[in-house]
């Protein structure tokens, strides 16, 4: 009996990794096990699809599938029940293009007759036969992030060169779970070089995407030819043949990273060189492009960022020369239009979606509240987070609406999603609940919200953490009046020892800190952005380096200033 | 550029103007003026007709002006006193005394002004933006045409230079680099097919000595690393190419037999391209120094019957006039421009006269971002070193750079018949007092020194802070003081890529 216990908890164990909790029949040692799979969210508003209105209703789900909704559901014994008379429930958004949790692999080794002119395809970037649910980790960098966000659902593209691999279709639900929901959705590529070697620019990318799908053609002409006929060579498919043949017979998208225009122009004009299905992913400047996307029938997924305005906000009013502040009109002009750009997507008629790529979590809301403010709809903002990534990615079926049958997969607000003061409570993925603090409005009645700038000043130890390691160093911040001064230490990138640099555009709203410096790194001058979150004595954020990506940071205030 | 027009007419046949045209009858199809179900029906003929979907690309834009009493200097038909230029849907249909304007077509006065040609760069980097694929020794199969940027402000300050063409050249890390781009500047354009040439033949960056020997002999260990391996590296090439081609004809013709065993060749489009030079289909152009690789190139062009054939750089060209004029479509060079690098030593600002003295088609290029808005200075250099007419002076930047790029049926001289890229000049051109006053690309006016505004970009990033650019700051410096620092500086502000 003891034995069979033990054994029946061994293989709950092993199938923990690999099935759903619901296999589980015995004792959980790990303690994770859940009570019930069964919920019920009573009597919230609910916003099914894009353009519906609200309505007061329950919805029940068990096993990630929602089983039913509305006002009057029998609820059974076994559904947990939440309250829900205060909040707001959306579709689960859905990411159409995201690096979240992906781990880049490492280099293959070079081997030693390597000739940087004629490289192999897989030191080239050249691996679409790689998968990005290889390089996936539902705790991987980043999805914790994005979920907090709101996504439940994430095509991941993997990392790597000109040709990365295939992408993958994640549920960004529970880590005991396998998470995939299909693989090798698309072929992800984009137009960087390989460094010291053939393709080293666009150009060269260019050129080598076309010998690569060309010669793809080719051998699939030749294996059929060999299917067919007695007599013929037998037909050598290289890995990049095999892999790239579902694009070239039509079955999976490319999935093109193009960020401008001129990308996307240079995307499209291979599209219509080859005939592949296209999609454009990562646009981040779109507008003189938006009527070929719509003629030439291109799925988009637009970047979910919108500039900063940092440029804007550091114009000085007096003691600028007439000639500088047109340039900072025609700069202003820019920025206005780019916020624009969606509204102006949603009037051609494009049913876009979005991409996380290159895009900050933290900032995603407010993104869209700008995209708002600047003509987009609220029913296509939130199409464009539901129902059309469903569509490009081809999953409207179990996803992008809330409806009887589909995957249980919802956002959950404290208010109607786009208002500034709405706060996402809870994010339901695939049945689990992940809970997130909302912040109170205060008590005394005097209309403050917590949102009070948070207390700053004093001495911060901070710890980074970069691909190159762990690092750290020392913040002091001081207020003076009502800015705020400092300066920061970090090692020194050339060389040994700490440099001490002055921070600045020191900015503190609500919990929110956020300053840069600048980095002197062999004659280059880099500008580092901090943003962090503060609770208590402790903040939580990111430090982002240039063009270099965005890393975690974490400080502690050891030294607060009493006297501010 | 080709791309399919419709119109419709009051019968309800449609037209489609292709690269032949098809009627349609009204009757044929079940369908009235209904302008949904004809666009789609034009969307499936032109998809028949192979004709590719681009309804949103308009046609690039064609003007009509009457430009009146000027000096038209023709570069190849003389000088005409007082005599007006008529320009209508960007072509030049008249040139005479006392023409009118049709109705609806402007009429600019430039009475006591000189009319030229729009002038041609034939080496230039400019609306790039990716230059060298300095990676392999032979990158045929890159095109500069996959990477022009319409944006690139270079273009405008070519276009008040006067320049209305420009050769988008690859770089010259490699033997054979990529194909390149022959550009109109048709600025504001926002797509980058609109600014290329579109019925300008194919060319093609070569190059050789130091570049392609320090690139991949020093830099990566591979042939070539010496002036014989330049050699062999082409030989090898082209003796390739012509084993590619003869396997896909070998394929091409068992292909449709009955019982074909014969399987497609492995797909090279760098070898392809290698092929169609061999075939006579592109225009190599090979950055060059000394004699001796000029030569060597001659005789390598001469062993594989290659006959389009431009030198660029060429400083060592006048050793070799005769040769070049011979054999080549001439030399494309730098007025005075040397001692940058060894191979660079042995120069003379006599070069371009020597050239075009011993019958060698010659231009004169910029290669830089700065040169390209006072060419007409450069070659005007050619009177000083050289005593050239002015109608040489003036061809080395109008008709002979045509000729060499294979468009001087079509542009480099104010003749009917031609597309009017045209500039007015305030003084003679090759005067040091000139001044352009405006440009015209296919009779549409990109430039008016008149209505100039500071600002001319295109692109304005949102991200961006407004920083001022100083070029120099001293104001009373010592004639020639620090002249090296300045231009170095001055190539910082403006050329990516040196020659």
């Amino acid at each position: 009996m003891k034995r069979q216990f033990l054994k029946a908890g061994f293989a709950g164990l092993l199938i923990s990794g690999f099935l759903s909790h619901a296999a589980w029949s015995q004792s959980d040692p790990t303690g994770k096990r859940r009570i019930t799979n069964t919920y019920a969210i009573t009597n919230a508003t609910i916003f099914a699809s894009p353009g519906q209105p609200g309505t007061k209703a329950t919805i029940l789900f068990r096993e990630g599938v929602i089983i039913g909704m509305g006002p009057n559901l029998s609820l059974p014994k076994e559904a947990q029940r939440i309250a829900g008379d205060s909040l707001f429930i959306y579709p689960g958004f859905i990411d159409g293009a995201s690096s979240a949790g992906i781990t880049k692999p490492k280099d293959p080794e070079r081997p030693k007759d390597f000739v940087s002119s004629n490289p192999p395809d897989e030191i080239a970037g050249i691996t679409p036969w790689r998968s990005a649910t290889d390089q996936f980790s539902i705790t991987g960098n980043q999805v914790d992030d994005w979920r907090k966000a709101g996504f439940t659902i994430s095509q991941v593209l993997p990392d790597g060169g000109m040709i990365p691999g295939k992408a993958a279709i994640m549920i960004l639900g529970n880590s005991g779970s396998v998470n995939v929901i299909q693989e090798n959705t698309a072929l992800a590529a984009n137009f960087s070089g390989a460094r010291g070697m053939y393709p080293a620019t666009a150009a060269g990318v260019i050129a080598k995407f076309r010998d690569v799908y060309h010669n793809t053609t080719l051998a699939l002409d030749h294996s059929r030819l060999f299917a067919s006929t007695s007599g013929v060579k037998r037909p050598e498919m290289t890995p990049t043949h095999t892999a790239m043949a579902a694009v070239v017979q039509g079955q999976i998208p490319v999935i093109f990273k193009a960020e401008t225009d001129l990308e996307a122009r240079r995307a499209i004009a291979l599209q219509r060189e080859f005939g592949f299905k296209l999609v454009l992913a990562g646009l981040d400047n779109y507008e003189t492009v938006i009527d070929l996307i719509k003629s030439s029938g291109t799925a988009v997924l637009i970047k979910l960022q919108v500039p900063d305005d940092k440029a804007i906000k550091n114009q000085k009013s007096d003691s600028v020369t007439t000639a500088t502040k047109a340039q900072y009109a025609r700069v202003k002009e820019a920025y206005d239009k780019a916020l624009k750009q969606a509204s102006l997507l949603e009037k051609a008629g494009v049913p876009f979606g979005f991409s996380t790529l290159d895009a900050k979590p933290g900032d995603a809301m407010k993104a869209l509240r700008t995209m708002i403010k600047n003509g987009l709809t609220e029913k296509t903002a939130l199409a464009a987070l539901t129902t059309n990534p469903a569509t490009i990615l081809g999953i409207g079926k179990m996803a992008g609406t809330i409806e009887k049958g589909k995957m249980a997969n919802f956002v959950i607000s404290t208010d109607s999603i786009f208002k500034e003061e709405s706060q996402i409570k809870h994010v339901v993925v695939d049945g689990y609940i992940f809970d997130y603090e909302v912040k109170k409005k205060s008590v005394n009645g005097d209309g403050k919200t917590e949102n009070e700038p948070a207390a700053i000043a004093g001495q911060w130890d901070y710890t980074s953490q970069t691909p190159a390691g762990s690092s750290g160093g020392e913040l002091i911040i001081a207020k003076n009046g009502v800015k705020y001064t400092g300066t920061i230490t970090y090692a020194d990138p050339s060389g040994n020892g700490k440099v001490t640099a002055p921070i600045k555009n020191v900015s503190v709203s609500g919990k929110k800190l956020t300053f840069q410096f600048d980095v002197n790194a062999g004659g280059m001058s880099l500008t580092v952005d901090i943003t962090g979150e503060i609770t208590g004595n402790a903040m939580d954020g990111t430090m982002s380096v240039g063009q270099f990506g965005s890393f975690p940071l974490t400080a502690k205030l050891t030294t607060p200033s009493l006297t501010l | 550029m080709k791309s399919s027009t419709t119109q419709s007419t009051p019968t309800g046949e449609i037209m489609i103007q292709a690269r032949f045209p098809v009627r349609i009858q009204a009757g044929m199809w079940p369908l009235k003026n209904n302008y949904k179900q004809m666009k789609k029906l034009n969307l499936i003929l032109a998809a028949l007709l192979g004709l590719g979907l681009n309804y949103s690309n308009a046609q690039t834009q064609k003007g009509n002006v009457l430009i009146k009493n000027a000096t038209v200097l023709t570069v190849t038909k003389g000088n005409l006193e007082n005599t007006d230029v008529l320009v209508q849907n960007g072509i030049i249909r008249q040139v005479g005394k006392n023409l009118s304007a049709p109705a609806g077509v402007e009429t600019i006065d430039a009475s006591g002004k000189y009319l030229m040609p729009g002038i041609i760069d034939a080496h230039s980097h400019v609306a790039l933006d990716v230059v060298n694929e300095a990676s392999s020794p032979i990158t045929s199969e890159v095109r500069m045409k996959d990477v022009v940027n319409p944006f690139e402000i270079g273009i405008y300050r070519a276009l008040a230079g006067g320049v209305t063409i420009s050769h988008a050249m690859h770089g010259s890390a490699n033997v054979v680099g990529g194909q390149n781009a022959t550009l109109k500047h048709r600025w504001g354009a926002k797509d980058p097919s609109d600014i290329i040439m579109q019925d300008a033949p194919r060319t093609i960056k070569f190059a050789l000595g130091e570049n392609p020997t320090r690139v991949h002999g020093r830099g990566n260990g591979i042939q070539p690393r010496t002036r014989m391996g330049v050699e062999a590296v082409l030989r090898n090439g082209f003796n390739e190419a012509i084993q590619y081609k003869k396997g896909w004809e070998t394929y091409n013709t068992a292909k449709g037999q009955k019982g074909n065993t014969k399987t497609p060749p492995v797909y090279n489009e760098r070898l392809q391209t290698l092929a169609d030079i061999l075939d006579g289909k592109i225009i190599i152009h090979c950055h060059s120094y000394r004699a001796d690789e000029i030569y060597m190139l001659i005789n390598v062009a001469k062993d594989f019957a290659i006959t389009k054939l431009v030198f660029q750089h060429t400083n060592e060209g006048f050793k070799v006039a005769p040769e070049i004029a011979q054999y080549t479509m001439g030399a494309s060079v730098f007025a005075d421009w040397w001692a940058y690098k060894m191979e660079v030593y042995y120069s003379t600002a006599f070069n371009a006269a020597i050239l075009q003295r011993n019958g060698a088609i010659t231009s004169i290029n910029s290669d830089s971002a700065e040169l390209i808005r006072h060419l007409y200075h450069e070659a005007a250099k050619t009177q000083r070193y050289g005593g050239l007419t002015d109608e040489e002076a003036l061809a080395m930047i109008t008709i002979n750079p045509a000729k060499q790029l294979g468009i001087d049926d079509k542009v480099g001289s104010i003749e009917v018949g031609k597309q009017a890229d045209l500039v007015i000049f305030e003084g003679h051109p090759l005067s040091s007092y000139t001044v352009p006053q405006m440009t015209f690309v296919d009779g549409v006016k990109y430039f008016d020194i008149k209505a100039d505004p500071d600002d001319q970009r295109q692109f304005v990033s949102a991200t961006e802070m407004v920083e001022p650019i100083f070029l120099h700051t001293h104001e009373n410096h010592q004639c020639l003081q620090d002249v090296d620092a300045y231009f170095e500086a001055f190539q910082g502000a403006f050329i990516e890529e040196k020659h």
